[in-house]
């Protein structure tokens, strides 16, 4: 059984939770492996996936098997439809779904909460995402093969982004630098659009039509996904070379950076790392972002990405943490020229 | 160099004028106030901006919206406050919400309460602590007030749609000169998204298909519809002479989709057959737009596309649709020839302002197929087909 699957079942069975149905592309890559289209931004709860714990199998919205692993065969999928009748039959003749009691979703619409309800009456809905966050928390050996390809990947196209800097350019050219080379890399799936945005009072991540100017400060924060594992990094580049006072900035943010990584270690509370003055952000890396709370503590085998702002200079790296402390994934230069 | 374009768009006239069809459509409905998750929504109904990015980071950083039927200013909440609007109040504006637990989810079910203590509660979609946040408070769906408002584009939306049709087809025009033996789908990918922020997209939002197709069904991966297999995921594999290449792709301007659609064979000029099938899906194009005009149902539209290919297969996809409208979302009302039924298609009646991507299949089992796409304004008198496809290549 892939170790994703036997992991999540065995939470289940810990947690009481008789069958998952889940909307969150995330969730059902992360249970199932399955490669599926990538859509940018939120989508309505559909259950796009269904896992029962009684038989251990996993079922999958998708008209093909393409993209679906091997382990999970064609009578483990069911057709897309536009008929919320239609997606209500198809998941209620999932085999054992008819028994469960406790069914764990990761989203609800008020009208696929209606249609769950008629199919499913006896069963009790709970919190699926707070359930799947820590189950897809602690990363094994090939979850940080596939975190340590995607932050190569990353870094290969943040430095031809900031090969591009230069008077002139603008911000939204910078992103398209950023996916040109994703693509040329062999990848198409950006884990956010690159926020390539000249430095001002608070860090952008949506660029405009500014064109670099000497002088200006800019920041380049851009991730990929690599088969789903995420990457990701941010750098600051001067346009034209740093002036004195940029460089000491730069010497700042980079010390600030060094000294909130080596902060990430075992059971350091995430509100109190989030509370540094210089840190900016703090988020779980995985398939995607992957959320921490503000009231929970680090473990080791947690992957996070930590992003510093000292006067303007903003710089993030991808950290794994270990019982013996904080190993960071990133290996690109920290300097702004 | 970023398109330029002559058509008048007011973006402040257009947030004012979608505000106005919302709250008259939820006042339709005696929705009282209505809360947003959803992106596309959000930026219906406030033209908030956030960030095009994967699943996984849009959910945990959702914007937040809510309406409310007097008419008053949205409440919105975000963590990209870069994205909005002019006009949006600083008392209005909100920091971003983590609406995965308890303390994000109560915040917001208290200032639904505080804006509307009583009335009916409409919510797109609810995170699981949202929902317990709001026990005992009955919520309904607003798909249907959502759906009507949205349904008739004003003149600055489909300005947009124009503009995002327009830049998409020019980045097509550069991608489509790399097309040779050999050449990747990830390598048209990275070229693709370069020359679209490049002439200005404001985002990219579906994983760009460049999928190439088998000559049968048989032949190609297995279907659980028995129908021809698409869209699939772009992959590093280097596309042969003349495979034959089912394009399909999305792209944002000012929070409207495109959607470009074609069929390019690699390294070869179209033989007879193709060209036949890129006639066929171009005789019922100019059958259904011929057709389109207020007043027509999608049942009309369907029985004219099956006239056109009369005796052979059915000219769409069985698990998509004749046609699709497009807005803030990339698939919306209108829908044509779902799986919903004729009985359904027959309820659905064009108005003016109604935006529908037509993208009909010709296949001929054996010898591959043909599939594009074209977007068509319904006006008050017939239609405007907004999308400019080039067929030099399946001419002479």
């Amino acid at each position: 059984m892939p170790e994703h699957l036997g992991r999540t079942l065995s939470a289940m069975a810990d947690a009481g939770i008789d069958a998952l149905i889940l909307g969150r592309e995330g969730n059902a890559r992360f249970v199932s492996g399955a490669e599926r289209l990538a859509l940018a931004g939120t989508r309505p709860f559909s259950p796009g996936c269904v896992i029962v714990r009684s038989t251990g199998r996993i079922h999958l919205m998708s008209i093909t098997d393409a993209g679906i692993p091997a382990d999970i065969g064609p009578d483990q999928l069911y057709s897309i439809s536009w008929n919320p009748m239609t997606i209500a039959g198809n998941v209620a003749a999932i085999p054992g779904l008819a028994e469960v009691t406790t069914i764990g979703v990761d989203g609800m619409t008020p009208m696929m909460e209606a249609i769950l309800t008629g199919i499913l009456p006896d069963s009790t809905l709970v919190d699926g995402e707070a359930f799947l966050r820590e189950v897809r928390r602690p990363k094994s050996a090939g979850d940080l093969d596939g975190i340590r390809r995607a932050v190569t990947a990353a870094e290969a196209c943040l430095a031809a982004t900031a090969a591009a800097v230069a008077p002139g350019i603008t911000e939204r050219a910078l992103l398209g630098r950023f996916e040109a080379t994703m693509g040329r890399l062999g990848i198409t799936t950006p884990a956010f659009e690159a926020a390539t945005c000249v430095a001002g009072t608070s860090p952008r991540s949506i660029v405009d039509d500014r064109e670099l100017r000497k002088g200006d400060l800019v920041h380049l924060r851009g991730g990929v996904l690599v088969d789903g594992w995420e990457g990701r990094l941010t750098r600051t580049r001067a346009v034209d070379g740093a002036t004195g006072p940029q460089q000491a900035a730069a010497e700042r943010a980079a010390t600030a950076l060094g000294e909130a990584v080596a902060a990430c270690r075992p059971g350091e509370v995430i509100a109190e790392l989030r509370a540094r003055p210089e840190v900016v952000d703090l988020a779980g890396v995985g398939l995607g972002h992957e959320e921490l709370a503000d009231d929970d503590a680090l473990r080791p085998a947690d992957v996070v990405f930590v992003e510093v702002l000292v006067d303007q200079v903003l710089l993030g790296d991808v950290v794994h943490v270990t019982e013996s402390g904080p190993e960071i994934l990133t290996t690109s230069p920290v300097d702004i020229t | 160099m970023t398109l330029t374009f002559d058509g008048p768009l007011d973006l402040a006239r257009m947030r004012r004028e979608r505000h106005a069809r919302l709250v008259a459509s939820m006042r339709e409905d005696g929705i009282d106030a209505l809360l947003l998750l959803g992106q596309a929504n959000i930026a219906y109904a406030t033209g908030l901006r956030v960030p095009a990015s994967d699943q996984n980071l849009a959910i945990h950083r959702r914007p937040v919206a809510l309406v409310t039927a007097d008419g008053a200013v949205p409440h919105v909440w975000t963590w990209y406050p870069e994205g909005a609007p002019a006009e949006l109040a600083p008392d209005h504006l909100h920091a971003g919400l983590s609406l995965e637990f308890d303390a994000g989810a109560r915040t917001l079910a208290s200032a639904v309460h505080d804006a509307c203590p009583t009335g009916t509660l409409a919510v797109d979609e609810l995170t699981m602590p949202l929902r317990a946040a709001l026990t005992g408070r009955p919520v309904t769906d607003p798909s249907v007030c959502l759906g009507r408002a949205k349904l008739e584009k004003t003149p600055d939306e489909l300005e947009c749609i124009r503009r995002a049709q327009a830049i998409n087809e020019a980045a097509i025009a550069d991608v489509k000169a790399m097309v040779r033996p050999g050449v990747r789908g990830t390598e048209l990918t990275g070229r693709f998204l370069e020359r679209i922020f490049a002439l200005g997209a404001s985002a990219n939002t579906v994983d760009p298909i460049w999928q190439a197709m088998p000559a049968s069904i048989a032949e190609g991966p297995f279907s659980m519809t028995g129908d021809v297999v698409f869209p699939l995921c772009t992959t590093a594999e280097p596309f042969e002479r003349g495979a034959v290449v089912w394009v399909d792709n999305g792209i944002n301007y000012e929070g409207y989709g495109s959607d470009y659609g074609h069929t390019w064979i690699v390294g070869e000029a179209p033989d007879a057959v193709k060209r036949d099938q890129c006639a066929r899906y171009r005789a019922v194009v100019d059958a259904v737009v011929e057709a389109i005009r207020p007043g027509v149902s999608a049942r009309d539209l369907t029985r004219v596309a099956q006239q056109v290919e009369a005796g052979r297969r059915t000219p769409w996809l069985a698990h998509f649709y004749l046609a699709h409208g497009i807005g803030t979302d990339s698939a919306e009302p209108p829908f044509v020839g779902t799986d919903l039924g004729d009985d359904f298609d027959e309820t659905v009646v064009l108005t003016p302002g109604n935006v529908l991507v037509l993208e009909p299949v010709i296949w001929d089992d054996g010898q591959s197929g043909f599939r594009a796409e074209d977007i068509v304004a319904v006006t008050d008198t017939g239609a405007e087909v907004l999308s400019n496809l080039e067929y030099s290549d399946y001419e002479g």
